[in-house]
Order: structure tokens, then sequence, then C-alpha cells
């Protein structure tokens, strides 16, 4: 007797959500099928990659980003640059450190000028995130919503405590949100509601379900990306059927191991190659979760993730 | 399905602002008011809920016991984990109405050898708590496990079926939606698992974490999927009125509406009016058939 594949059923796809200058026809999302499971239905956009860009030099950094970026350090036009023509970056993130209340605490406008200075020097998308305060991303993001009206911007994170204001901001001037919930499915579908009930069309969301890197909570964000991913293409989820993205250099890097240098750690092996392995196994992780777009650091990363998108993909 | 089933009056509760300090200085008067009106709200039992009481907790018990006896006769559930306290609850308590119940033992082995004797040597009733010795069960199944060995044990000591109240633990709807189900589950198959024994559920824990003004239809609605599925009583807050006309069977037809919905019938929204859609759409996030989010009923 033949054996007979199992295959699964979908009631719902993944809404298809334009990103950067729509003259370019940038498409995300749009997956009829779970990740990479082409052989079951249509999945008409590759995962896309950005790396990430400082808007002020890092305090403290793996000597391996430090010596990659040093050049560019001080300058986030250069960065982005550099990411796009060196290293091929599909869009660029911005990292909006500098307005961090706890630290160089820089304004609302001054961030929003960097962030038009960097929006006016490249062509590819560009995604802005704030530090996560939820009082200050309200102010700066608002801002960079307003000054850079017109340029399609990826804008977040935006939280149930400020997602009004930047929701507002975002219709008014033309911008997509990124909507952050800490690892919860049902706060997930909760804050896409309330972004629609304020009127954000759902072709203006992206979903960041918060990211936990390899050893530090990677397997919480993989799961509950996981639901997320079957409610929206098997439970009739609608409120759920959007794209996710993850920023998981920020989070990669920043953590000790990341950090430490061949002295600390011996037995952890070659800073360099731990670093690029603990950020690529959690962008593969998370690209099997559901990940529509990833934001790195490290370009072997980029091109170790690169080469597992297009084999998959076919 | 059960149209009448009992309740259990959740009010005596020394997390309560007034009753807390009340029990700490043993002040009787707030204790009897409190019970005096959960007996007048028309509940079956009360339930004398002391908490922990690590220190005193005998003395507190014996007290608070004898204060709620003097001003009525239902039978009283005795909860804490002290098992002391328990025991000093157990001799003091006077059978009027009926016998006192311990609530809970889990399906611990501790627990159980603790307390099962003395449930048996002071004639009393159980609440068994299908709570395991690694913690909450994950499904039906291991819920299935541990009332068999809640009613071996029990039944062995010499208390009887009806005697035992099987209350298999439901989980808020907005962190373990998954889990609710499994709880239903449990009592569809509880007949055949310990034959004879009675059921409780302590139902507000569904909506614990949901914004309060949704608490109420989620605590209603959960009680008629319960009802459907076969329980016989529910811990409850005894002033909750719509709650005792689901449990006295005064709303048949939102009840046949559940059942409905229960037995995945085809429903026409159309036909409804807003209050049963709104019940149908919080059975339908408490079945699981659509993920909970704080704004069910807007979707």
């Amino acid at each position: 007797m033949a054996v007979e594949i199992p295959k699964v059923s979908y009631t719902g796809k993944i809404k298809t959500i334009p990103i950067g200058d729509p003259s370019k026809g940038i498409l995300v999302g749009g997956d009829e099928a779970y990740p990479f499971y082409g052989f079951e239905g249509a999945l008409p956009n590759a995962p896309r990659i950005a790396m990430d860009v400082q808007d002020t030099p890092p305090e403290e950094c793996a000597a391996t980003i430090r010596e990659l970026f040093s050049d560019v350090w001080d300058d986030p036009v250069a960065w982005a640059q550099k990411c796009i023509q060196e290293y091929g970056a599909d869009m660029i993130d911005l990292e909006l450190a500098s307005t961090d209340p706890n630290g160089l605490d820089r304004s609302a406008e001054e961030a929003a000028e960097m962030v038009k200075k960097v929006a006016d020097s490249i062509d590819v998308p560009l995604i802005v995130y704030g530090t996560a305060n939820v009082e200050k991303d309200s102010d700066v993001l608002r801002m960079v919503c307003e000054v850079c009206e017109g340029r399609h911007l990826m804008v977040g994170p935006v939280q149930e405590g400020n997602y009004k204001k930047i929701g507002a901001a975002a219709i008014a001037y033309k911008h997509t949100v990124i909507a952050n919930t800490p690892i919860d499915i049902n706060l997930a579908k909760q804050l896409n509601i309330l972004l629609g009930n304020l009127g954000v069309p759902d072709e203006q969301i992206l979903i960041d379900p918060t990211t936990g890197g390899l050893g530090y909570g990677l397997e919480y964000t993989y799961s509950v990306m996981e639901r997320i991913r079957m409610a929206a293409m098997v439970q009739q989820d609608e409120k759920l059927q959007l794209p996710m993205i993850c920023n998981i250099g920020k989070e990669v890097w920043k953590t000790k191991e990341a950090k430490q240098t061949i002295e600390e750690a011996p037995e952890l092996g070659d800073p360099t190659q731990r670093g690029v392995l603990m950020e690529a196994i959690t962008a593969q992780d998370l690209l099997l979760a559901g990940a529509n777009i990833l934001i790195l650091r490290h370009p072997e990363t980029v091109k170790l993730v690169r080469s597992m998108i297009q084999e998959l993909m076919g | 399905m059960a149209q009448y089933i009992y309740l259990t009056g959740e009010n005596l509760n020394v997390i309560s602002k007034t009753l807390g300090p009340a029990m700490k200085n043993k002040d009787p008067g707030p204790i009897r008011e409190m019970a005096e009106r959960e007996t007048e709200a028309g509940v079956d039992f009360i339930d004398l809920n002391i908490g922990p009481a690590r220190k005193g907790g005998p003395e507190l018990m014996e007290w608070i016991v004898k204060t709620v006896q003097e001003v009525t006769d239902l039978p009283l559930f005795l909860d804490t984990s002290n098992v002391e306290a328990i025991e000093a609850g157990l001799k003091t308590y006077q059978p009027k109405k009926g016998k006192a119940i311990v609530n809970s033992i889990m399906a611990r082995p501790q627990r159980m050898e603790a307390l099962i004797p003395l449930a048996a040597k002071y004639d009393a009733g159980m609440v068994a708590l299908l709570w395991g010795p690694e913690g909450m069960p994950r499904d039906t199944d291991e819920r299935a496990m541990f009332v068999s060995e809640l009613y071996m044990a029990a039944t062995e000591a010499g208390i009887q079926p009806e005697d035992i109240y099987v209350d298999p633990i439901v989980t808020p709807v907005n962190v373990q939606q998954d889990q609710i189900p499994h709880c239903l589950g449990l009592y569809q198959v509880q007949q055949d698992l310990a034959p004879g024994t009675r059921s409780t559920n302590g139902l507000s824990n569904v909506s614990n974490g949901s914004p309060d003004h949704l608490r109420p239809i989620l605590n209603q609605t959960f009680l008629m999927l319960l009802m459907h599925s076969g329980v016989q009583g529910a811990i409850v807050d005894a002033f909750d009125q719509p709650l005792h006309d689901i449990a006295r069977g005064k709303m048949p037809e939102l009840l046949e509406l559940m059942g409905k919905v229960m037995d995945g019938e085809e429903i026409d929204m159309s036909k409804l009016s807003k209050e049963e859609t709104d019940y149908v759409k919080t059975a339908r996030v408490l079945l699981g058939h659509s993920l909970y989010s704080d704004s069910w009923l807007e979707l």
C-alpha cells in the first residue's frame, strides 16, 4: 500500500504587508503554509533580513562587532551604508539607544532628525526601534512618524501602554507599527484588537512577540510564535494573521556569553564564532517558528541565515 | 445534566480586608455577620478559608468553627493547608445539617497520608483536589489518574464515595485557556473512575486576572458549562445572584443554549439577543474554540 503523507489543512493565511517605498513593491507575509512547508501551500515572500545600526556608539560590546563597525561607529548613515553595500542587508533597523531616559536621554526631536537623515540616505526599508520605555518611546516614535512622513517606516516597540499615541501617528503619517507584547499569545491578540479598534489597518501591523535569544528564553519565544502561527492558519484567528518580526541581534549580542573574551571564557571557544553561532541558531529557530523579518547584527550570521533561507525556500 | 446544583459560599476568607483582621484579632462580629449573610443568600455550605495559618492555626480554626456554628446550621468546608488546624476544626465541629468537609486533600502522598485518616476518624467529607506530586495536572488523563488514587485511598480508609467532592482544578482563562476543556473533561469520566462521588469546583479562578467587569460573565458561563459536564456543586461568591439563578435551574433557555455550543451545534447568531451572543462568545472562548483576549466580546 502506498504511504500517504499527512497534510495540514489550512483555513487561514498570513496577510501580505507592503513595506518601505511602495514603488519598490517589497512585500512580507502572504504565507499559505507553515514556515518552509512550500510543499503544502504557497510561500510567496521569503523571510527578510535587516541589520541593526546603533544611533550612538555602544558602550559595551563584543570585540568582533567593534572591529567590524568601529570605522562607522559614530555615524549611523555610514553604518547603514556599510550594511547595505558590503553585507547586502535587505533592510536597516535603526536602534534609538541614545533616547534611553536612563542613558543619554536624547530628545525626540534629535532622534527624529537622525532617523530622517538615515531614511534619506538609503533606499531599502527602514525599521526604527525605541528603547521600550513606554513614555519616552511614545514621544520619540510619534515625532519620528511625523518628521518622516511618507517614508513608510516600521516603528516599534508599540506596547499596550503607548499604542494609542504611536498608533494614531502611524495612521496619520502612513507608517507600519510593530506591535510588541511580552511573550504571550493572548496579549498579542489583544494588542492587535486594540490597534484595529484605533483604526490602524491590518496592512500596517507587524507582530513582535518579544525575542529571547539562545539560553535566554528562546524556547518561550519559539513556543508562543508557533502557537500564534497555528492560531492564524488552522484556527482562523484573524487578529493573528500578520507577519512576525524578531529583533535578534540586540538580544543575542548583549548576553554575557556573546561578549566574553577567550581569556574570560576559554571553555566556550572562539568568541567570534561563539557569538555568530548563538545569533544564527536563534535566527534559525525563530524562522522555523514563523518569523518573517529578522534583525541581525553580525555579517557572518547574515550569510549563514541567508543561505539557510535560500536552501529551504528551494 | 444537573438542573439544580449546590453552592458553597467562598466569602469567609482570610484575604478579605475586614475578615482577615477579624480572624487575627478573634473578633467574632464580622465573622458572624458574614456567616449570617451567606446563609441568608441561600448557599448550601460555607467555606472557612483561614489561609495557610502557620501560626496559631488550630486555635484559629477551633474558634472560627465555633463562632460560625453559633449563627448557622449549614455544613462547613474547613479550608487550610495546616493539618493540625484541620484536626482542631473537625474536633470542634458539631454536625447539624451535615458533615464537615476537609478542603482539601491533594493527590500527593504526604497530604493523603496526613489528612485522609483525619477525615475518616471524624466522619467528615473531603474535597479531592486533583493536584499531583508535580503540581497542576496537564490534561484530563492526569486528572483521571489522580482521582483514582484519591478515591482508592479514601474509600480504603472507610470514607463513603458520597462524602468525596472531586475538584479537577480550573485555571485562569487568560493564562491557561487550553486547560479548561481538560477540567470539564474530568467530570465527564468521573463516575466511571470514582463511582458515587460528588463534585465541586473553585469556579472564580477561571476569571482570575481578567478585567473586573468581565468576570461575572466568565463565571456564569463557566458554571453552565460545568453543569453540562455533570458537576454537582461549586464554590462561588455567595452574593452573585445570577450564579444562584443558574445553579437553581432558573435560566433553562440560556443553559440549553450553552449545551448547544458545547455539542458543537450550528448556532444562528443573527437570531440571538446581545446578551445571548455574549454568552455564546464566552462559551466559545472557555471551550477553546477561539483564542482568549481581554476584548473577546468585541470580536
